[in-house]
């Protein structure tokens, strides 16, 4: 490295440090304290009564039932939801991409559940959803249907909040999928129709290579705030009835400022940033790869 | 010259006066008693000069809000509403400025108190660490429109041999139930809260105590398996199945209101403040059908927050100011005209304000005879275990002997973990 590019290089540190402490203050020191306050049975009642415990805190929330069974509920909800979204998404962005007139219309309405709150979705989803007077029921009323209990029944439940998340994020996926639909030349489909391929040839060898890398990209983030999902049940359900919907995020949330019992819930926090890491990793290695 | 001197003293002279001024600052929750002091606030400026700001928020970001700042040397706020939940954590962290001193030097009568109230938002042990701010009691309510029909009364006398009146006996009001039910035209009988944590557990907690039933003995050894709490979940259970809507497993109590207020509902065993809401023709189509009653059988469940001091709070005896002022005899009567919940028995007893609402007489009593909540420091969490084992039982998930079982379990483990037992 000869002296310009020292000088350069150095220069780009001092334009990036201010960033990078601040994201450090900001992110990591956190995580740190975190992964810290999982080794220690700690609480904020007296802090004398701290002590290190070591991988007890661990220990205690792998052979946890609640935090197996909040893991069971919460795997099957985040590949549930994905995968609805994605395929709902896709579906969606595709026919929007070949719409030439209104397409801000139809943007800005798809737009909308996802500027909407969590909680006020919540809140307003249990409106619809109330046995007796909420509108859903009423309508399913009018073609003969007998009330559905969305939310008092374990089944019903689960898939009641899977539907509402799917109302929710849904547009989030077309808005990123339409955007890389958007920038996908024209010139290798008409190469494909010159060459005789069909709609399904063209869809599988053109849409979906240039796709990959947004489509790895969408899934990635949706994936991880999908794990972190705990408003809205903690809005509508409360992880109930029973612990039917007991996600992973509720229950670390509970165990911290209801149980009190700091130390475990954040044991359990490592170990959910552990399954994240685990998971996200081979999809971003995909995607470094892609991208090279 | 003489000009610029009158302007340095009177510049001086704000500058001083606002160096003395003290402002106190408080998290309160979203409710109607909040917005009852926040309208009378002005007269407490007035008289004293000190300022008072209110951060109002929902329940649920009370306490996360509140730890960080009472965990502090010098906290944020100055005084602060303590739910009952919190007062075993509260006390055994040390957190609330025990008030006997300051009590007793400006002869503060605290004996204006329901007994049931100053033991759960006021003492702990011996020490005054609260005075009680408001009361949110249960209480059954009840149609009393549909109870006093002859053709109701005539034959309920028929099925049942006995009168159709306002019930004082469990076992009755579980025959008025079952009698007012009729499904087919979408008319129950009762509608429960059923939902996850509080609302269940809350709820169940009067069905225990209806049927004689408690949560500990003296020494805190758990009560929770006895025939008593069997038939008060068996009573439970069957309510919201058989009785009941759909859904009531799932229902938060503004739901449940929602049922009884729009008429599909003979019962509804809630929050006593309630009753004004019921009797609003905006939220509700049964006004002043509605009777407000003590839990039939042996007693419901108290309710209430109460007023403290935080040991880091920054302006202590301004903070004592304003408690004195807000639970004074004529404050406290004006919040009540504005239809705040009363926690002192004189405003119970008050002339016109007995002559303006006439279930005084009935809330005084309801008040009186309430029963307490286990009060320790794993308070809410305990109201978890119980909410999901009554939920499960509820659902079908868990035999309601194996839930009873877990929960007596869980309260003896986190009162020995709270050096209780």
């Amino acid at each position: 490295m000869n002296n310009i590019q020292f000088n350069d290089r150095r220069f780009g540190f001092f334009f990036v440090a201010p960033a990078v402490i601040v994201l450090s203050i900001v992110i990591l020191t956190p995580i740190v304290i975190a992964i810290v306050t999982s080794f220690y049975d700690y609480t904020l009642i007296d802090r004398s009564l701290n002590k290190f415990i070591g991988l007890k805190n661990y220990f205690n929330s792998i052979s946890s039932a609640k935090f197996l069974h909040s893991s069971i509920v919460t795997i099957s909800f985040v590949f549930l939801v994905v995968l609805f979204e994605f395929l709902i998404g896709f579906l969606i962005a595709i026919l929007l991409n070949q719409v030439e007139k209104f397409r801000n219309i139809y943007y800005f309405i798809l737009l909308i559940p996802l500027l909407i709150n969590p909680v006020v979705v919540g809140l307003i989803w249990r409106m619809f959803l109330h046995p007796q007077l909420g509108i859903l029921n009423y309508v399913i009323s009018l073609i003969g249907v007998d009330p559905v209990n969305w939310l008092g029944d374990p089944q019903n439940a689960f898939i009641t909040i899977i539907f509402v998340d799917i109302w929710h994020q849904v547009s989030f996926m077309i808005i990123l999928l339409l955007a890389g639909l958007a920038s996908i030349p024209e010139e290798p489909y008409e190469a494909a129709r010159v060459d005789g391929a069909n709609g399904f040839q063209q869809f599988r060898d053109i849409t979906l290579t240039y796709m990959r890398p947004v489509i790895i990209i969408t899934l990635l983030i949706r994936l991880i705030f999908a794990l972190k999902t705990y408003d809205l049940i903690y809005i509508m359900t409360k992880g109930g009835p029973g612990d039917a919907t007991d996600l992973i995020s509720y229950y670390i949330y509970r165990s911290a400022f209801i149980g009190l019992d700091l130390g475990q819930a954040a044991s359990m926090s490592v170990i959910l940033l552990i399954i994240v890491c685990i998971i996200i990793y081979p999809l971003f290695n995909y995607m470094n790869r892609a991208d090279e | 010259m003489k000009k610029i001197i009158s302007y340095l003293t009177l510049f001086l002279a704000f500058i001083s006066f606002n160096a003395n001024s003290v402002t106190l600052r408080a998290v309160m929750e979203n409710v109607p008693d909040t917005k009852f002091i926040q309208e009378l606030l002005p007269e407490f400026t007035e008289k004293t000069g000190i300022e008072v700001e209110f951060e109002v928020m929902g329940y649920g970001e009370m306490h996360p809000k509140l730890v960080p700042s009472l965990t502090a040397s010098t906290g944020s706020y100055d005084f602060m509403p303590v739910d009952f939940y919190w007062v075993g954590e509260f006390d055994k962290a040390g957190w609330m400025m025990p008030l006997d001193k300051m009590i007793s030097k400006d002869g503060f009568d605290t004996s204006v108190y329901f007994d049931s109230l100053m033991n759960l938002t006021g003492k702990v042990g011996n020490t005054t660490y609260m005075l009680p701010f408001y009361n949110y009691a249960m209480g059954l309510t009840v149609r009393n429109d549909l109870i006093e029909d002859a053709s109701n009364q005539s034959n309920f006398k028929s099925k049942y041999g006995m009168d159709l009146k306002i019930p004082t006996e469990w076992d009755e009001y579980l025959n008025q139930v079952e009698f007012f039910t009729d499904k087919a035209n979408g008319f129950y009988g009762v509608v429960n809260q059923g939902g996850k944590a509080d609302p269940i557990a809350m709820e169940w907690s009067n069905y225990l105590f209806a049927r004689g039933g408690s949560f500990h003995d003296q020494n805190w050894n758990g009560q929770l398996k006895s025939d008593e709490a069997l038939q008060a979940l068996n009573d439970y259970i069957s309510m919201i199945n058989n009785y009941g809507p759909i859904g009531a497993e799932s229902f938060s109590f503004d739901e449940a209101f929602n049922v009884a207020a729009q008429g599909n509902a003979y019962s509804y065993l809630t929050y006593n403040w309630f009753l004004g809401s019921y009797n609003d023709p905006e939220q509700s189509s049964v006004v002043g059908k509605m009777a407000l009653i003590p839990v039939p059988g042996e007693g419901g469940l108290n309710g209430a927050w109460g007023w403290s001091i935080p040991t880091s709070s920054p302006n202590p005896e301004a903070a004592w100011e304003f408690l004195k002022w807000v639970e004074s005899p004529d404050i406290a009567k004006r919040r009540a005209e504005m239809g705040g919940a009363a926690t002192r028995k004189d405003v119970f007893d008050d002339p016109d304000l007995n002559k303006k609402f006439d279930h005084y007489p009935g809330l005084k009593n309801l008040l009186a005879t309430s029963k307490n909540f286990p009060v320790f420091t794993y308070t809410p969490q305990f109201v978890e275990v119980m909410g999901t084992e009554l939920s499960k039982a509820v659902i079908g998930e868990q035999d309601p002997n194996v839930a009873l079982s877990n929960m007596n379990e869980q309260l003896e483990e986190l009162a020995a973990k709270d050096g209780k037992r």
